[in-house]
């Protein structure tokens, strides 16, 4: 019997092997990627106890610290002083749901182990401190103070960047929450605010201003009138388009129509300072046309992931399937005709497929605001160490990528700056400040109408290069109306532009 | 006596490395009062660490006295493994800790009373039919009414005053004696007769028809106790007994063949079985619900990573069940990659000594209870290692030695009394026909001379 049992023997040999192997391969190989799996709630816990650092606002204002709470479940509880004020910026630090926002992303730097805080930690280890990181942000409190008492209780959201650098002025979404309910250690008291949370209408754990996309609408034209310049398909000046209340793509019966039926055309210029849908719509059809429409898309930031600090920013999309050449056998179809050149002239508008968070539309605004490049959008400034105040790590991002030359740039924002002056931005202007803009009224299609009011815009002083650029989108207003956009986010931004120069 | 000298070192060896373990433990968890801490230790650890040894070094003594040809290598590899989880059930639950040291005692008692009562295993043979009607009646005692309890989700448990005994863990050890009495007595038919289809040898119905009631009766009974994984170990040690038994890899084929089939029936039958397979296939599709043992055993062991977070640093209460099947994840957590891999290596050591101690045995009997005995430890470790690993779906096993329960440690310390009785008893055996060898050839060679020989052979 000792033959069949070395052969058994031989089995349970291989068997351990296997679990030597998989051993090897949970414990090595896969590890990094089980680390990160959104279910691992294991580094959190193991931070939960440990001491974490400040989390305050450009200005000096603490918006989450940790406070000692002897005898609790934890020695510490994380607090957030002004509730739901920057609830979507600094997230929540959660035994029971993770963490999110700048807690989440600055965790390493909040607990003190990013690299070269652990390196200067040997020092601090003989000499008996315990460091961590306190993060700034770079957004301004009274800024976000006011981007919220301006957007009300109205759901959309506000953002304004620093058009040179990406940093994040402020960032504001109603309706926001409370992340003190989630952070509470009581376990039960935090499971019934997310499952109220949860919800909740309008989902207010969604952080709309960079989560979220919508329609543009008309604020989408921006994007459109550079693929034009930067291809050479239209400058400023040339060609006319015809004046007319209705304009019919190729291929279709149905005819774009200007807002409120008007009539309008003329140059480029004029296209944007009126924001004039039949205009766009053959630009871009006959004369832009499809590749060079993605690509310029893209190359503001669409259908990428944005390179933000904050966890999950949503993909803004712009469409990339309009099917092959029409060929052009006879004389009434133009050339560079696409099977999907129709939806072509509704995507130049901001409608068809295009959707946009208000973060990506703000980087279009700042994009022409700085040249041409689009800026790597930020809510961190830096990291410094708790005791010694040293900055620990400097973020400086840079810029993500170039949209534009620096010319088409140029003559963009003088058209956004005469929307402002002559169009339908007038809303906007603020007494001795250079300020550009665009209005957007993205019609959602429901009865009775309702349209997303948009507006983007930049401002500087007229000596000086554009200092901020702002995104307003206010959702679900009634009606639908071209003045919509500028009659209703028009006024937030120019609060936040005065704001800001004074 | 140099395996018993062997058998002392190793031992020392398993107390030190239980001890440090416990320093570990017992450090990280009052470290809130670092004052406190050095009072305490000396106290604690002290007095622990005399227990321990105590414990092994009486128990050695036994070995000594009663079985003093016995294997060197079974007794330290498992006091080893029943020392680190002692010290792990103590860093996740000093309530459990607390039981589990008065396991440990019965275990060694049992251990011990199994080498004194049972001095020679081939009067078990005798027995088989009595025996297989025993295994069958412990199996299914947790069914009578009254007497079974539940416990999560299984009914395998019975009640007794204070406490809960899974008669199973005892069928199987019965179950094993009369699959090996059985088998020597019908090798010779099971091999020999039969028809032939094909390439293989088929057994005639006859024969084999017992051998399959047996299997069927207890294979039925645990699967209506939803004891998944007492069912596939009992069916690996049928199949390895009984290739063992009768060398034909027919009777191995006819099993997978008949493992597969109840396979299908039993997916499409059970949802608590396919559950399990769309989980082994997937835990993460659903990590916070029914994936959520297995996420987070993986999510513990890819912390640990190669060298672990460290005995008392990790947070393996996060994995349900931790103390008892899902141990080794604690174990890869806090000890890492390295003191996972030591684990498996003593199981190993564990195991090559169980069938170093089949290969040596005399009689049949001895050899394919010593073979069956040291499989199901052997593959017992697999099935449950190899389920949080995900090598296959997780059934609910204990790892033999390491995890917390009485039951399952005193069957496993009967296992090894068994184990280390047969080993002394061929050593004696051997000895005694070299002797009658001897004494036929010429009569020069004397039995003290052959004894000494047969040492170092049997050690």
């Amino acid at each position: 019997m000792n033959r069949p049992l070395k052969h058994v023997i031989a089995v349970l040999l291989g068997c351990f092997t296997i679990l030597f192997i998989q051993l090897n391969r949970v414990q090595v190989y896969d590890a990094a990627a089980l680390e990160v799996n959104p279910a691992n709630t294991r580094t959190i816990q193991r931070d939960f106890n440990r001491p974490r650092g400040i989390i305050s606002t450009t200005d000096g204002v603490v918006v989450a610290e940790s406070v000692d709470t002897p005898g609790g479940l934890f020695d510490r509880q994380r607090t957030y002083p002004h509730d739901d004020l920057y609830a979507h910026i600094v997230g929540y630090h959660s035994f029971t749901f993770g963490a999110d926002g700048v807690e989440r992303t600055y965790n390493d730097a909040l607990v003190g182990r990013t690299a070269s805080q652990e390196l200067s930690g040997l020092t601090d280890l003989l000499e008996g401190r315990n460091p961590v990181g306190n993060v700034v942000l770079t957004v301004d409190d009274d800024l976000q103070r006011l981007a919220r008492s301006q957007l009300g209780e109205r759901e959309g959201s506000v953002v304004a960047l620093d058009p040179r650098t990406g940093a994040v002025l402020a960032m504001w979404s109603w309706p926001s929450y409370n992340p003190n309910l989630l952070a509470a250690n009581s376990g039960t008291a935090a499971n019934e605010a997310w499952t109220q949370l949860v919800e909740a209408d309008g989902n207010p754990l969604r952080p709309r201003a960079y989560r979220d996309i919508e329609f543009p609408g008309s604020t989408f034209k921006l994007v459109t009138a550079a693929a034009a310049l930067e291809t050479g398909a239209a400058t400023m000046t040339e060609p006319e388009f015809e004046v007319t209340d209705a304009y019919t793509p190729p291929l279709t019966e149905r005819p774009l129509t200007n807002s409120g039926g008007a009539t309008c055309g003329g140059n480029l210029t004029e296209l944007i300072v009126v924001s004039c849908n039949t205009g766009f719509g053959q630009l871009a059809a006959e004369r832009v046309g499809p590749p060079a429409m993605v690509d310029q898309a893209q190359r503001f930031g669409f259908n990428a992931s944005p390179p933000f600090d904050l966890p999950n920013a949503a993909e803004s999309l712009f469409p990339v399937d309009y099917g092959s050449v029409v060929s052009n056998s006879s004389d009434e179809i133009p050339a560079g005709v696409y099977e999907n050149t129709p939806a072509l002239a509704q995507a130049a508008i901001g409608q068809f497929e295009v959707q946009s968070s208000p973060l990506q539309m703000a980087l279009v605004a700042a994009s022409v605001a700085n040249g041409g490049v689009v800026p790597s959008p930020h809510v961190v400034d830096r990291v410094e160490d708790s005791v010694t105040l040293n900055e620990v790590s400097d973020i400086s991002p840079g810029s993500w990528q170039r949209a534009i030359s620096e010319s088409s740039a140029a003559a963009l924002a003088g058209a956004m700056v005469q929307v402002v002056e002559l169009g339908t931005a007038r809303s906007v202007a603020v007494p001795g400040v250079v300020v550009g803009a665009k209005t957007g009224t993205a019609q959602l299609g429901t009865d009775p109408p309702a349209s997303h009011a948009w507006i983007v815009a930049f401002a500087g002083r007229p000596d000086g290069p554009p200092e901020i650029a702002v995104a307003v989108l206010v959702e679900g207003q009634a009606g639908n109306a071209d003045q919509t956009g500028g009659g209703v986010a028009g006024p937030i931004a120019r609060s936040i532009i005065e704001q800001f120069f004074q | 006596m140099r395996a018993r000298n062997l058998e002392l070192g190793l031992l020392i060896l398993a107390t030190l490395i239980t001890g440090v373990g416990y320093v570990t433990v017992s450090t990280s968890q009052s470290a809130t009062t670092a004052s406190d801490v050095t009072f305490d230790l000396q106290g604690t650890v002290g007095g622990f660490l005399a227990v321990v040894l105590a414990l092994l070094v009486g128990t050695h003594i036994v070995i000594r006295l009663v079985t003093p040809h016995a294997d060197g290598m079974l007794f330290p590899s498992a006091a080893m493994l029943n020392g680190l989880g002692y010290v792990m059930i103590t860093r996740l639950d000093e309530g459990l800790a607390d039981s589990q040291s008065a396991w440990i005692f019965l275990g060694l008692g049992a251990f011990c009373f199994v080498l004194v009562v049972l001095r020679d295993p081939r009067k078990l043979e005798r027995y088989r039919y009595s025996l297989a009607v025993l295994g069958v009646g412990l199996l299914m005692l947790p069914l009578v009414p009254g007497l079974g309890a539940t416990i999560n989700g299984a009914r395998i448990w019975l009640r007794v005053g204070p406490f809960s005994i899974q008669p199973g863990e005892f069928a199987k050890i019965v179950l094993a004696a009369f699959l090996a009495g059985y088998l020597v007595d019908k090798r010779e038919l099971l091999t020999l007769t039969g028809n032939r289809i094909g390439p293989l040898h088929v057994p005639a119905v006859r024969h084999f028809g017992p051998l399959l009631l047996a299997w069927g009766v207890a294979l039925m009974v645990m699967i209506a106790q939803r004891d998944l994984g007492s069912s596939l170990l009992f069916f690996t040690l049928f199949l390895v007994m009984i290739y063992v038994a009768t060398s034909r890899t027919a009777y191995v084929f006819l099993g997978l063949v008949m493992f597969s089939i109840g396979a299908v029936v039993a997916w499409q039958l059970f949802g608590h079985v396919q559950n399990r397979v769309n989980i082994w296939i997937d835990p993460f599709a659903d990590a916070k619900g029914s994936g959520f043992q297995i996420a987070e055993a993986a999510f513990a062991l890819a912390d640990g990573g190669v060298t672990g977070t460290g005995l008392g640093q990790g947070t393996p209460k996060k994995i349900p069940y931790a103390a008892t099947d899902m141990i080794f994840a604690a174990f890869g957590e806090e000890l890492g990659l390295l003191g996972a891999t030591a684990i498996l290596v003593t199981f190993m050591f564990f195991v090559a000594s169980g069938f170093r101690v089949a290969t040596n045995a005399r009689s049949p009997f001895e050899k394919l209870l010593s073979a069956g005995l040291t499989s199901l430890l052997g593959f017992q470790a697999f099935i449950i290692v190899g389920g949080i690993l995900r090598v296959l779906p997780l059934t609910g096993v204990t790892l033999p030695f390491v995890s917390y329960g009485g039951s399952s440690l005193i069957s496993n310390y009967i296992i090894l009394g068994i184990l280390v009785r047969i080993s002394h008893n061929s050593v004696v055996q051997a000895v005694a026909e070299q002797d009658a060898n001897a004494r036929a050839a010429d009569g020069v060679r004397v039995g003290s001379e052959a004894r000494a020989d047969w040492e170092v052979v049997g050690s």
